[in-house]
């Protein structure tokens, strides 16, 4: 099923994996990886990986535009993410209520490598939910509006979703989100928020800015991923996230030990298992052996279900070429078998099908498919 | 090799198989195109544009196809979409608009893209390696002025971008067709009987739309840089006489500030640059009525008038 030359995919993690390889590839392939990384929001990111190996500036002139060009518009999204930070927390200011940021803000305000060129879209915010009203009702006085209107949808996120609907600023669009918890009410996984609040950490240099500890900072990446996730759209950058995340504090002393435990505590193992697992396999993240093999024991996942989930993932995570307009029918069926996944992680069935079948109801009548922007 | 050097076939059978690549100042484009009838007209406007052969090492910018609706709509109502690295966000325009829904998604890829440059909202022309920058809100005439102006020899830049590198605060060329709308076609054709100008575009969302030749000696130097020298903001006004009337610095600075595509997405670059161009250049505002007349006055004001002070 697998041929032995290199997919597409192969070629654009070579040039992330070692970004002085690149230099050396042909033409077309740089083309073809140039082309990949774009269309998964990956341009920017890849030329801060050359620049961090110094091998940007012996690239010709107009590929360096080209990373040059991307680099801007990620370092534009980095300075509204910091902005936002600064807004949220003067909406704050007096209110006692902590500023505990999550992923992508999490990554720029604490300054990891990783976070050098990726495009971070909006700010999320872990509060305790008896906080929640509060937190709002700040907001709210500080020009936050709620996106959607729709009743279906706020009753959609009130009950069940672990975040509240999404607000958006009245004159700056930027979009934010209130969770209480890392994973839906619904879900079949329950990590306990009151653990996360607890071990956050301050960021320093940002007096009332926290994040997440290293550790479940890291976790909430695997479950985003791993138990909230279709891999579909962003699977790419969400597996990449993880390789940079698995890479700065794979540094640290005892890290692993520590992300294993914390893993245990958090009723989190199997869906590190996984993301361990697909990192190493798929992304090539070096990862010990050991780490490896711990996380395979602790995980209650059956033998099976990583046979049959790995090249499921791999097929559908990893993007085709640009002018393969449709998927494969494995592909095809794969994404699909991952999406029902997906949501049956996140929903009980009595729930899950009234709701997929309402989706889909709306998406016909509205024709509010996805559509892929430049 | 230049893009008319192949035959109309040639050119079609190439858009519809392996696609052709081509270069418009310092992009690389590779166009994969279905109509027969886009083939013959880009064949026309953009024959002068250098291919870039398929074994060059050169990277490409912009993979671009034009691509007919699929279904139903392949017969009713036919459609075509602009894919820019597989599906944009744009509508489809009827089929035989391709050539507007082309220069209009590949000016839509430039402003969303090339952030390398800042980009401004102006057409673009300059006499030897001194250019004038024409900014101007859709209908201000600045297309008319710069298609006037193009035809009297002076180097076409750009009608829709100015390109300016903020390393070297220079301009670079971008000459494509100019897209003259409404009253401007027969402005344009009266004023300039040669010009080479394509079939009218009827109600496009910028009314009717007919897209003339860039001169072939603008493209052929589309690699020569300019200084930025002056900054006209045009404005029509029937019966007015032609006039130039200074502009001071700093509303000059906003002006260039408010028609740049990514002057904020740039951040403190974006206002070096705008800093370092209005240092370098005058502004004015050219109020006219008479095309003619207009482009004898700024043939007057940029031969006599020394640019400004170091």
């Amino acid at each position: 099923m697998r041929s032995a030359a290199p997919s597409p995919a192969d070629w654009l993690l070579r040039a992330w994996r070692a970004p002085d390889s690149f230099a050396g590839m042909s033409a077309g392939t740089q083309d073809l990886v140039l082309r990949l990384a774009r269309r998964s929001g990956l341009l920017a990111a890849l030329g801060a990986r050359m620049t961090r190996a110094s091998c940007l500036e012996t690239l010709p002139a107009r590929i360096q535009d080209l990373f040059e060009g991307a680099r801007v518009i990620a370092a534009d999204r980095e300075r509204s993410v910091r902005w936002e930070v600064n807004r949220v927390q003067r909406a704050f200011y007096g209110s006692g209520l902590p500023v505990i940021l999550l992923k992508g803000a999490a990554y720029h305000l604490r300054e990891l490598p990783m976070a050098q060129g990726r495009l971070t879209a909006d700010v999320d915010l872990l509060l305790p939910e008896a906080d929640l009203p509060l937190a709002e009702q700040r907001l709210r006085a500080h020009g936050w509006m709620t996106v959607t209107p729709d009743p279906y949808d706020q009753r959609y996120y009130r009950e069940w979703m672990h975040e509240l609907p999404p607000m958006r600023h009245r004159t700056r669009l930027s979009e934010l989100d209130l969770h209480h918890a890392i994973l839906p009410r619904t879900a079949r996984l329950h990590p306990d928020s009151a653990r996360l609040l607890q071990a956050a950490q301050p960021v320093t240099d940002h007096p009332g800015v926290w994040t997440l500890c290293p550790e479940d900072l890291v976790l909430h990446a695997v479950v985003h991923q791993f138990h909230d996730g279709d891999f579909s759209r962003t699977g790419l950058r969400d597996l990449l996230d993880l390789d940079g995340l698995f890479t700065h504090y794979g540094q640290q002393d005892a890290f692993w030990e520590r992300l294993l435990e914390r893993a245990r505590l958090l009723n989190l193992t199997r869906p590190l298992d996984h993301a361990l697992r697909c990192a190493a396999r798929v992304g090539r993240t070096p990862i010990p052996d050991g780490v490896l093999s711990a996380a395979r024991r602790a995980s209650p996942a059956s033998w099976p279900v990583r046979l049959l989930l790995d090249p499921l993932v791999t097929s559908t995570l990893l993007p085709r070429h640009p002018d393969q307009r449709r998927a494969d029918p494995f592909t095809a069926l794969a994404g699909w078998c991952l999406y029902l996944r997906a949501h049956w992680l996140r929903m009980p069935p009595q729930l899950l099908i009234p709701h997929l079948a309402r989706k889909w109801a709306r998406r016909w009548r509205f024709d509010v498919r996805p559509r892929r922007t430049v | 090799m230049r893009i008319c050097d192949l035959t109309p076939d040639e050119l079609a059978r190439r858009l519809l198989k392996t696609g052709v690549r081509w270069r418009a100042g310092p992009f690389v484009t590779r166009l994969h195109s279905e109509p027969r009838d886009f083939s013959d007209l880009f064949h026309r406007l953009y024959g002068a544009h250098r291919l870039v052969e398929a074994d060059s090492s050169e990277v490409t910018d912009f993979h671009i196809a034009l691509r007919r609706g699929r279904g139903v709509r392949r017969w009713w109502r036919p459609q075509i979409f602009f894919d820019l690295d597989g599906p944009t966000e744009l509508a489809p325009f009827p089929l035989d608009h391709a050539l507007p829904l082309f220069e209009w998604g590949f000016n839509y890829g430039i402003a969303r893209r090339s952030n390398q440059y800042l980009m401004l909202h102006s057409a673009v022309v300059a006499r030897g390696e001194r250019a004038v920058i024409l900014p101007g809100l859709p209908g201000s005439g600045k297309s008319t002025l710069c298609a006037a102006l193009v035809a009297r020899g002076w180097r076409l830049f750009s009608d829709e971008f100015a390109l300016v590198r903020p390393e070297t605060g220079l301009l670079h060329p971008l000459p494509r067709p100019i897209a003259l709308k409404n009253d401007s076609i027969d402005i344009i054709r009266a004023f300039h009987p040669e010009a080479v100008i394509g079939p009218v575009f009827p109600k496009t969302r910028k009314g009717n739309v007919a897209h003339m030749q860039p001169p072939a000696a603008s493209v052929y130097a589309e690699a020569e840089t300019a200084r930025p020298t002056w900054v006209i903001t045009p404005r029509f006004q029937p019966q007015a006489p032609a006039e130039l009337d200074p502009v001071p610095l700093d509303h000059g600075f906003m002006r260039l500030a408010a028609h740049s595509f990514n002057y904020e997405l740039m951040g403190a670059r974006g206002f070096a640059t705008v800093a370092r161009l209005t240092r370098s250049c005058r502004f004015f505002e050219l109020t006219y009525g008479d095309l003619a007349e207009a482009v004898a006055l700024l043939d007057d004001h940029t031969a006599q008038h020394e640019e400004a002070p170091p």
